[in-house]
């Protein structure tokens, strides 16, 4: 039996959308339960499609016996994010120019510390690591859950290495005639040129930092340093059974995701390329 | 476009390529690349080195939660962790979970990239549903798993799909010592294969087209043609996936046990960095905590080094 090439084409078409939907089925569910009443959500056999939009699921969240997420958690992890990602970026940009670039002693030191950084996990120096946070007295402030996450720079110094590493020698010797120091071409011409790595960058470490949930549950134990990870993982497992319903879980979830699908959708070229590289669409 | 790519550690690490030899006068940048660098060093060493090292110190010494100082007892915490069976039993799960995690999703993801390397229209929209797993945290993705795995006679939304296909008795997943560590990694696959499925991507599209179609022409089969067209185009990328799975089902299991399980039922799910974290921030034993530590790390520099016998190997297959 002959199978005409549209036909084929047809069935990759429709496997590659089946497929699609199995693979972002438990974000689809999330978002139809977000709109479900509990009833409806403890119905058996479970139903998938919301026979009416509870939308008040949505500000439940915020406020009321049902509440699931504070303001200021929500504060908390944009200032955290902010901070860690737009630190880090500063020193992760500036130390790919050096290991990428510049000719010194220790640079093949420096490039394989930050190669070996990438495989420590921060569970295994988590000890030492508040140690050290809370001899700089800083455990419990904002400064104490950024700069030790801003600290990690092995994976985003690479990243800007590989990068700036091909960008013509030709540009930095004109600079240098022109009579610029390295300080001038990191600001006017590493900076604007590497913007492609830099989007990549962000999309990535933007996204790690929202989603961290270990130091931050570390570093902020007081509690009004809480991000919107450990307020999750907090939500409906009292001990005493779940107090809160499912559904304003379900929309709990889906307010703390929904800015990281916006910025991930926004920049998912971005994302693509840092990871793979260009060519990929 | 030039092109930016995600550092390869292994690469990195072991030949660092030299600046091509220039034939005018070495120029020598250490003062600048001193002060460039600066930054960026003081805040690396302060929080990675010193606490690698401090750890490394910590685990020689005996320091707990009913001491003040840490206090030399050489190498007592690892005599104790090498009898302690807690510590064998939590490498195994560690290693159990790593296996029948980052295996299923080299395999998976390299089928889904398959799957749409190919153009239609809503290319870019059928895509963004394969990746978009990419964008929750281990946090939000734990929350609403425990209610797809909920337990009970057909009340968890798996169970029931399961049902569906002919399974009548369908596991207890998180509240089961034999299913509970696979639903984790269910969890933690299902969280890595965006990752990988784009790594595995940009290697397919590398395979011009004209190669595939000409392939089918000549009546390759698809066994064949995965062996000889789109094996060799993908391998080269098949150590880097390695490495990124692994990287996230060590640093992000955590996340899970400590939200779904805290090790339990009965220590089933309990991996050496949930064992190091209830150790220390549990039951306050930091010293024995830290030789733990330097245990999970011994055994990730393990798998790195049987990943890259590996890939010298796949690469001649």
């Amino acid at each position: 039996m002959v199978i005409s090439p549209r036909v084929t084409r047809r069935i990759r078409i429709v496997t590659a959308v089946i497929v699609g939907l199995v693979m972002s089925a438990p974000l689809l569910y999330m978002l139809a339960g977000s709109l479900m009443s509990n009833s409806q959500l403890s119905v058996q056999p479970p139903q998938y499609i919301p026979n009416s939009l509870h939308f008040g699921n949505y500000p439940a969240a915020f406020h009321g016996q049902t509440q699931v997420i504070q303001l200021r958690s929500f504060v908390n992890s944009v200032v955290f994010t902010v901070g860690a990602v737009g630190l880090q970026w500063a020193l992760c940009i500036s130390g790919g120019l050096v290991i990428a670039k510049m000719r010194f002693r220790s640079r093949g030191l420096i490039t394989v510390l930050f190669a070996i950084s990438l495989f420590i996990p921060l569970i295994t120096t988590l000890i030492p690591t508040f140690v050290v946070t809370y001899k700089l007295g800083i455990i419990n402030t904002y400064e104490g859950l950024i700069l030790p996450i801003a600290a990690q720079t092995g994976f985003g110094s690479l990243l800007f290495r590989q990068y700036i590493k091909q960008l013509p020698e030709e540009l930095f010797d004109a600079a240098r005639i022109d009579g610029a120091n390295w300080w001038l071409m990191l600001r006017r011409l590493v900076i604007p040129l590497a913007r492609p790595a830099t989007a990549a960058y962000l999309a990535i470490s933007v996204l790690t930092a929202w989603n961290m949930y270990l130091w931050p549950l570390v570093a902020a134990e007081g509690g009004s340093l809480q991000v919107l990870t450990q307020t999750l993982a907090n939500a409906g497992t009292s001990s005493l059974g779940q107090v809160t319903p499912q559904n304003v879980i379900y929309a709990s979830v889906v307010i703390v995701t929904l800015p990281m699908i916006i910025v991930f959708l926004a920049v998912q070229p971005a994302f693509i390329r840092g990871l793979a590289g260009s060519g990929v669409d | 476009m030039s092109v930016t790519q995600l550092p390869d550690p292994l690469l990195v690490s072991l030949n660092t390529p030299a600046a091509p030899a220039r034939p005018r006068r070495r120029r020598r940048d250490g003062r600048w690349a001193a002060v460039l660098v600066l930054p960026n060093m003081a805040m690396f060493t302060v929080f990675i080195v010193v606490p690698v090292l401090g750890g490394l110190y910590l685990s020689f010494t005996s320091w707990d939660i009913t001491n003040g100082l840490p206090k030399w007892i050489g190498l007592t915490n690892y005599r104790q962790m090498f009898h302690d069976p807690a510590v064998w039993q939590a490498s195994e799960t560690t290693l159990k979970y790593i296996a029948f995690g980052v295996i299923p999703t080299m395999i998976i993801s390299l089928w889904l990239a398959m799957l749409i390397n190919f153009r239609f229209r809503f290319y870019t929209l059928v895509r963004s549903l394969y990746l978009i797993p990419a964008a929750m945290s281990f946090a939000a993705s734990a929350v609403v798993w425990r209610y797809i795995f909920q337990d009970g006679p057909g009340y968890g939304i798996l169970d029931f799909v399961i049902s569906k296909f002919g399974v009548s008795n369908p596991p207890d997943w998180l509240a089961s010592t034999t299913w509970a560590l696979p639903a984790l990694d269910i969890i933690t696959i299902w969280l890595s294969l965006p990752i990988a499925t784009i790594l595995y991507l940009a290697a397919l599209q590398r395979i011009p087209d004209s190669v595939i179609e000409a392939s089918t022409l000549d009546g390759c089969g698809p066994v064949r043609r995965i062996r000889y067209i789109i094996w060799p185009g993908v391998r080269y990328m098949t150590p880097l996936v390695a490495i990124v799975a692994l990287l996230s089902f060590t640093n992000g299991s955590f996340d899970l046990v400590n939200i779904l399980t805290k090790g339990d039922p009965i220590g089933s799910t309990q991996t050496l960095i949930y064992y190091i974290y209830f150790e220390s921030f549990g039951l306050g034993f930091w010293g024995y905590a830290a030789a733990l530590s330097i245990l999970q790390i011994v055994i990730i520099a393990g798998i790195l080094l049987i990943l890259r016998g590996l890939s010298s190997l796949v690469n001649r297959w």
